[in-house]
């Protein structure tokens, strides 16, 4: 509920505190995940695609806001893009569920792996905010 | 070009990476799961590159008139394309283009676009049309680059002219040949009077008729044409505006009506704009004279001041002797009260038309204001009083008349009331 009075102020404010919005949203749904147990929720990618998708059409919904007289090719080719990242981005969240399945020779590896993920996708963020 | 990120795009990079820490924390893989598209939609925002953009800006025409439309063009090109490339031409407050002045459009690699525009000219004056900012963006809007790409083209809207059928004619000719017949005799069209004949006078001027009864030669005089100095004397003090209009825009149309009237006249036609800035024309004819005073016209503006002004700080040749004077104000300074007054006291043929400010400021029925208004209303009565007593008429050009209606005023007034 929080989650969603949160994306009504972000789509009333112009934007702000829409990534709040989605940090809450999908910090709930980790945390329900936890609190259920062992097995691995299949679900997973659904609501991360979900997620994707309501900060694309917050975002879109905002920038229609200048009321620019555009051309149709536009909305189009916007909406094709944002299907298009859905779309992968459920493939690319399906397979990290599928491969959780896998058992790993060396714990070791995927642990590093994992953490160089997170700190390139951190520092990525810091350099994009950055420029 | 200046580069922006989206707001979502660092949001993106903490959910993503949040997931991916959650996951390692927990030992779960639906945090990686949900952080996964995350990833995804930042690396498609930080692939983008700065786009070189270029832009022209024309306008198909140099001058209009108030109330006509003409096209602003604006030619596009990106060597790398674009996915989505806003346009926004900005505008003076007194010029429109239909549908906003803003546009997108795509950009494919190398291609050139021609967007065209239709601006409306709304008002008269001296215009900077543009620059054009132009905003490049990503497909999904991630990052854009934004920035000016094309000058400022100048526009001049000229007022529009009424259709005038007769003048107000001076009390003075002057000495140049004209169509304004004088009172002086001579050689002309216009019969004059009879008088006996002398030596030197031309056959051709005998009136046999009256020769016969009289037995004796008696020749037509008659009046010659002349042209006149007709001074254009714009109040620039101040002005009244209200629900979009303004006096001030009124009284640069009348004095552009009346700058074209007498100079298709072949009068001499000079301008004074008094107010803050002070600015003179020197009595002149020929069409670069009307340019000249519209020109002087479309840069008239309305800026408060408090400085002292009277007729001596004009230079000598602006107001010849024996010009017609016709002040345009609204009757709202002293200064030009005292000036208008100055110029009457040193012989000069004045007529004032006060473009009325009334109706501008007219009060809602039973408010306060309404006995300021009446007493507002009486101040301005009293000064016309004060014009009317020392021969100068005055007339009230309504926002609802044409300006023939106070110049017929200002004919039937001389014709009652014969200045000294």
């Amino acid at each position: 509920m929080a989650g969603g009075l949160l994306f009504a102020w972000a789509l009333l404010s112009t934007g702000r505190g829409l990534g709040v919005a989605l940090f809450l949203a999908g910090g709930t749904y980790v945390a329900a995940v936890a609190a259920a147990g062992n097995g691995v929720a299949a679900s997973a990618p659904v609501v991360a695609v979900l997620l994707l998708l309501a900060g694309e059409l917050s975002a879109w919904s905002i920038d229609e806001r200048w009321k620019i007289r555009a051309e149709e090719e536009l909305n189009w080719r916007r909406g094709a893009a944002v299907s298009a990242l859905a779309l992968v981005g459920f493939i690319m969240a399906s397979l990290v569920v599928a491969l959780s399945a896998v058992q790993p020779n060396h714990g070791l590896a995927w642990t590093v792996l994992g953490a160089a993920a997170a700190v390139g996708a951190a520092g990525t963020g810091i350099w994009v905010a950055r420029r | 070009m200046t580069g922006h990120i989206s707001r979502r795009l660092p949001a993106y990079a903490v959910l993503a990476a949040a997931g991916l820490v959650a996951g390692l924390a927990l030992g779960r893989v639906e945090p990686v799961a949900l952080a996964a598209p995350f990833l995804l939609a930042l690396v498609a925002g930080v692939a983008g590159r700065e786009p070189q953009i270029f832009a022209r800006l024309t306008l198909d025409r140099e001058r209009a008139l108030e109330g006509e439309e003409l096209t602003a063009t604006v030619d596009v090109s990106c060597p790398s394309g674009l996915d989505r490339l806003d346009l926004l031409m900005l505008l003076p407050p007194n010029l429109s283009i239909e549908g906003g002045p803003a546009r997108a459009i795509r950009l494919r690699a190398g291609q050139e676009r021609t967007i065209e525009l239709q601006l409306t000219c709304e008002r008269w004056g001296a215009f900077a049309v543009g620059p054009v900012l132009v905003r490049a963006r990503d497909i999904l809007g991630l990052r854009s680059w934004e920035g000016a790409a094309a000058e400022a083209q100048r526009l001049r809207v000229y007022p529009t002219e009424e259709t005038l059928r007769s003048l107000v004619a001076p009390l003075e000719t002057q000495v140049f040949a004209g169509n304004q017949v004088a009172k002086t005799r001579g050689e002309g069209i216009e019969f004059a009077d009879l008088r006996e004949w002398q030596p030197g006078d031309r056959i051709r001027r005998v009136n046999w008729r009256a020769t016969a009864l009289r037995r004796t030669l008696w020749v037509n005089e008659q009046n010659p044409e002349r042209n006149t100095d007709v001074v254009l004397f714009l109040d620039t003090f101040a002005e009244v505006r209200g629900e979009g209009r303004s006096t001030n825009d009124r009284a640069v149309r009348a004095a552009a009506t009346l700058a074209h009237g007498y100079l298709q006249r072949k009068d001499r036609v000079g301008l004074v704009g008094f107010g803050a800035f002070l600015s003179w024309l020197l009595p002149a004819t020929g069409t670069r004279q009307l340019y000249a005073i519209i020109e002087t016209l479309l840069t008239s503006q309305i800026v408060t001041s408090y400085a002292l002004r009277d007729v001596d700080v004009l230079p000598p040749r602006t107001l010849p002797p024996k010009a017609l004077v016709i002040a345009i104000t609204p009757l709202l300074d002293d200064r030009t009260a005292a000036a208008l007054l100055d110029l009457r006291a040193r012989g000069y043929d004045l007529i004032v038309v006060e473009v009325s400010p009334l109706e501008l400021v007219a009060p809602e029925p039973g408010s306060t204001f309404e006995l300021a208004h009446r007493l507002w209303r009486l101040s301005r009565d009293a000064q016309r009083w004060r014009y009317e007593q020392v021969g100068v008429p005055v007339v009230s050009w309504r926002d609802d008349e044409p300006l023939a209606v106070p110049l017929e005023e200002v004919n039937a007034f001389r014709h009652l009331a014969r200045p000294a």
